[in-house]
């Protein structure tokens, strides 16, 4: 809404310089001014994973994003964009354990050598979620054949959606007012752990934990069924409530009726 | 003789109890063509005291600090007992009692029941009116929620249009320059005693109103005929009237328990109706929820200041209007009371009512 933007952006240079609101970086007010190869990655990152969580340009690249004339200066701390054998490690800044099973699977160790690195799957500045939908034959069959990538997405592909549908649920949960913050913090560490699975590219591996993590789902799924058999409750009590006061007031209306009769 | 009869002998004697039920209740004549829009006054004195018993109730966990209201909120939704089914009756209430004043007073308007001399009635009903809002909008900041922060911001911002003094009128109302703690504190102690008391004592004056001049008659049916005072103050009788108790009670008790169970239904399977995803948020100053709108009754206000191209006209507007209604008993002074013998009047209301309800959808979408 213009007029709270226009209040927060007030806000922002009277009151507190320091902390930034993503969409008013210099970077993206400049970049996402520009034409071509240097406006294109503004428009990429706005319908990626990144822009979703509040994560702008500065947090990957550095730099200072309040001031146009030190914005790019690395003493600011700008890095630039990374070398392509560098690029695990810029991303595994924040991503540290997914960088630690990427750099021991196979496509780690083909790092340098032809080998895929976090951008040739997740994307550059339109960066995706850690999905089963990344391992599909159009992006596998770019390096290698899919049958071994299809074998993992399959051992994948349950659990990953038993945690989406959990996910859904708590939405929903916390859309009546339920304080589903742990149960959401739980979910989202316990992703974080899958997905970081995904990266080892080991059938076996995966395999053999994806018993355990269903395992912690489970009780995650408990809890919420304990929620929702709460809820059931509420309704069906509040249901009659309900009924025995429109009866009431039905009652009401008719001893009324009678005394107009009697009048 | 039983010890019940007893004690009430002994209280009678001294204030004679049987004698005011009987003046108040029994003896207490209504018009005979009195119809169901008559109920809601008792609706409405039903619903205020749900929200001062489940205000007083949330008031011993809630917290006004910037830091722990939002927990306590959800503590209260979450761990305290029956604390959703009190917090969800206080907020689905607030807005059913908007509901319920706008009808009574679309009821008081069609029917001209303000004419005189019932313009004090009219008067401090539309202080009361105005004091609910204000109830809304003091509680609507007291979550501390995303809404509640940016809502507050937006409303007290309008204030700053006024000429002049704008600015100051903001400050004050804020306590400071931008919604923070001061504020919080200050809603707070509005809200849970300021207002109430205000309320409670205009409350107290409106029924004196109606009881001291009496029920107007429905401008309705063959018998009708213009009723007014002259000279000196008169009572309205109706000796060929029906008694308030236990005749007309009975209605007053069918339209509450509807009240109750539109409200109860409410709060059990849309509890988040009134409540959007934004009012599940803590506050955060520094991020800007996308789609920020005022409650579904201050729409129209919201949408007229955009309407208009400067605020101060949007508000000059919304003054007048108010102004206007207010002042309307000492405006519209003919005798005639039949709606069908007002189609003038009849025609602005019906187009007034779908104008402010047009411009609040509008405001909704835009």
């Amino acid at each position: 809404m213009s007029l709270a933007k226009s209040f927060l952006f007030c806000l922002l240079i009277l009151a507190a310089p320091a902390v930034l609101f993503a969409q008013d970086t210099v970077c993206i007010q400049c970049h996402g001014a520009q034409s071509g190869r240097l406006g294109e990655p503004v428009k990429l990152w706005r319908g990626s994973i990144h822009a979703a969580n509040g994560i702008s340009c500065h947090d990957c690249h550095g730099g200072d994003p309040t001031d146009f004339g030190n914005a790019m200066n690395p003493a600011k701390g700008f890095l630039g964009a990374p070398e392509n054998d560098a690029i695990p490690d810029f991303c595994g800044r924040c991503h540290v354990g997914v960088k630690e099973d990427y750099l021991q699977s196979a496509h780690g160790q083909a790092l340098g050598h032809g080998g895929p690195q976090c951008v040739t799957c997740h994307g550059n500045h339109r960066v995706v979620a850690a999905s089963p939908d990344l391992i599909n034959p159009r992006d596998c069959t770019r390096c290698h054949t899919y049958g071994r990538a299809e074998e993992i997405k399959s051992a994948v592909v349950a659990t990953d959606s038993m945690i989406s549908g959990l996910e859904k649920d708590l939405t929903r949960l916390h859309r009546l007012g339920i304080d589903t913050k742990e149960l959401k913090g739980k979910i989202f560490s316990l992703r974080n752990e899958f997905h970081r699975l995904f990266h080892s590219v080991e059938v076996e591996k995966v395999r053999r934990q994806t018993a355990g993590f269903q395992k912690r789902l489970g009780k995650i799924r408990g809890s919420i069924s304990t929620i929702e058999d709460r809820l059931a409750r509420r309704k069906l009590l509040g249901g009659i409530a309900v009924a025995l006061l429109v009866f009431g007031g039905a009652l009401a209306l008719l001893i009324y009726k009678s005394y107009r009769e009697e009048e | 003789m039983s010890w019940r009869k007893r004690i009430y002998d002994w209280v009678d004697l001294r204030l004679g109890v049987q004698d005011l039920l009987e003046q108040n209740l029994t003896k207490y004549l209504l018009p005979r063509n009195i119809n169901a829009w008559y109920t809601l006054g008792a609706v409405l004195i039903t619903l205020f005291v749900l929200q001062f018993a489940t205000g007083i109730l949330l008031l011993i966990h809630y917290v006004p600090d910037q830091a722990e209201a939002f927990e306590s909120v959800t503590r209260i939704m979450n761990d305290v007992p029956y604390g959703w089914l009190i917090r969800y009756l206080h907020v689905v209430g607030s807005n059913l009692i908007v509901i319920a004043l706008l009808l009574h007073m679309f009821s008081v308007l069609f029917m001209k029941s303000y004419y005189r001399p019932r313009e004090v009635t009219w008067l401090s009903g539309f202080i009361l009116f105005n004091l609910a809002l204000a109830l809304c909008l003091t509680g609507y900041l007291l979550p501390w929620s995303q809404l509640s922060f940016w809502a507050t911001t937006v409303a007290t911002d309008a204030a700053g249009a006024i000429p002049v003094i704008g600015d100051a009128v903001v400050r004050f109302l804020r306590g400071g320059p931008m919604v923070g703690d001061v504020t919080l504190g200050r809603f707070f102690a509005l809200h849970v005693m300021g207002l109430p008391l205000l309320l409670g004592l205009v409350v107290g004056l409106h029924l004196f109103c109606v009881r001291r001049a009496g029920i107007s008659r429905p401008p309705f049916g063959p018998d009708y005929e213009p009723w007014e005072p002259r000279g000196s103050f008169r009572h309205q009788e109706h000796p060929d009237g029906i008694p308030f108790f236990p005749n007309y009670t009975a209605k007053d008790l069918g339209m509450i328990c509807f009240f109750l169970a539109a409200l109860l239904a409410v709060v059990i399977y849309a509890p988040w109706l009134f409540l959007p995803p934004d009012s599940l948020e803590p506050a955060d100053p520094f991020v800007t929820p996308e789609h920020i709108k005022p409650e579904w009754y201050f729409l129209w206000a919201y949408q007229t200041l955009k309407i208009f191209p400067s605020k101060v006209l949007g508000l000059g507007v919304q003054g007048a209007l108010m102004t206007f209604l207010a002042l309307l008993p000492f405006l519209d002074r003919g005798p005639e009371r039949r709606p069908a013998q007002r189609p003038l009047f009849v025609t602005c209301f019906v187009l007034g009512i779908l104008i402010i309800v047009g411009i609040s959808i509008w405001g909704h979408y835009s």
